[in-house]
């Protein structure tokens, strides 16, 4: 079971509320089947992301997807080391690897818990 | 459901991007676009820092692909660029890119042209070393017998508003000089003779790959106008080509 104190989205994303931020990453499910990452694209600190739309975008094995921020706010902060040591994604994608921090406006109405996310990642890889 | 099959000719660069990307993100049946440049260009990966293009030489145009990757320098060459809800391919990215090769080199085999795809495995880098995309073979590319790559595909997948890939291909028919170490068809065969044959051949391996009847078809006023727009709008604009 992935972690139980944050929400999921169906492009497998997560993201973690406390006091009005939220913390947003990518799922162990998206690292595995983008294997190899080599390239990774966060917003700047000060530009808002919108739930629903990407946030950043990210390439593995030559090929690119975007990333989709489950919430709408102002990026106060992004992971700046984690695009040079990717790695981190395959070893700690639900803490050492989040992605941006975000004052929070708005959040989308298709969060996933931990159980339904589960169900999802099953019927993907049917 | 058919894969319709679009033989655009040679089209300028920023075009040919811009139809691409009109296909990926307008809902519709899974589209195959076989096109060539006219005039010829160098594509840079989506990520790619685009200073190493200024050491090529000939008149070309610089773009940078939706597609992930190295660097093309699209001179004499078939591209392919299918578009497909992802419902309907393999899922995994490493298993279009074998089942899409496969295919390719079933094609190469009917016009004479021997190539074998590269296995996949464990990366033994972080990154390739390489700017050119043709310059060193890796995973799941086709090379010939030499080991010259002659073969190569990137993808751009998006899940909204639909669950789309766009994954683009190069068969190499005459080394270009900005790889000049890559593989190329007509080290093996008469251009003048196997590049009609593999026109159809390319859509008829793929299509048979896929299970899906290929349709010869073109494309809707909707999408050649929205095609041109984004030509205009971004892959002609060095804020989106130059911004690395």
């Amino acid at each position: 079971m992935r972690p139980e104190d944050r929400h999921y989205l169906k492009s497998h994303e997560w993201c973690k509320i406390a006091d009005g931020v939220a913390t947003l990453g990518i799922t162990d499910f998206a690292v595995s089947h983008l294997s190899d990452l080599v390239f990774l694209d966060l917003p700047a600190v000060g530009s808002t992301v919108t739930h629903g739309e990407p946030f950043g975008e990210i390439e593995s094995v030559k090929a690119v997807s975007d990333l989709y921020s489950a919430v709408s706010g102002e990026v106060l902060e992004a992971n700046d080391g984690l695009p040079e040591n990717l790695e981190l994604l395959n070893t700690d994608p639900f803490e050492a690897a989040w992605m941006i921090k975000v004052k929070l406006t708005d959040q989308s109405s298709d969060l996933l818990d931990a159980a339904a996310y589960e169900e999802h990642c099953k019927s993907e890889d049917q | 459901m058919p894969l319709r099959v679009v033989r655009s000719g040679a089209l300028p660069p920023a075009l040919n991007m811009g139809l691409d990307e009109a296909l990926l993100v307008t809902p519709g049946p899974s589209t195959l676009r076989l096109y060539s440049w006219d005039p010829p260009g160098v594509s840079l990966g989506y990520f790619q820092a685009s200073g190493p293009a200024a050491a090529v030489t000939e008149r070309h145009d610089l773009v940078r692909r939706l597609t992930g990757g190295g660097a093309i320098h699209h001179d004499r060459e078939i591209t392919f660029a299918l578009t497909a809800d992802l419902d309907l391919v393999p899922h995994g990215v490493e298993d279009l890119y074998v089942l899409i090769h496969d295919a390719v080199a079933s094609a190469l085999r009917r016009c004479g042209v021997a190539a074998r795809r590269v296995p996949g495995g464990p990366p033994t880098k972080p990154r390739p070393d390489e700017w050119w995309c043709f310059a060193q073979a890796g995973a799941f590319d086709l090379v010939t017998p030499e080991g010259r790559k002659i073969v190569g595909s990137a993808q751009r997948r998006t899940r909204r508003p639909h669950r789309r890939v766009l994954h683009h291909g190069s068969v190499v028919l005459s080394v270009p000089s900005g790889t000049p170490g890559c593989g190329a068809v007509d080290q093996q065969a008469d251009l003048a003779q196997v590049t009609p044959t593999l026109w159809r051949a390319l859509p008829d391996e793929i299509a048979n790959a896929l299970g899906l009847p290929g349709v010869t078809a073109t494309l809707t006023q909707t999408e050649t106008a929205l095609g041109e727009e984004l030509a205009r709008t971004r892959y002609d604009d060095d804020a989106f080509t130059l911004r690395r």
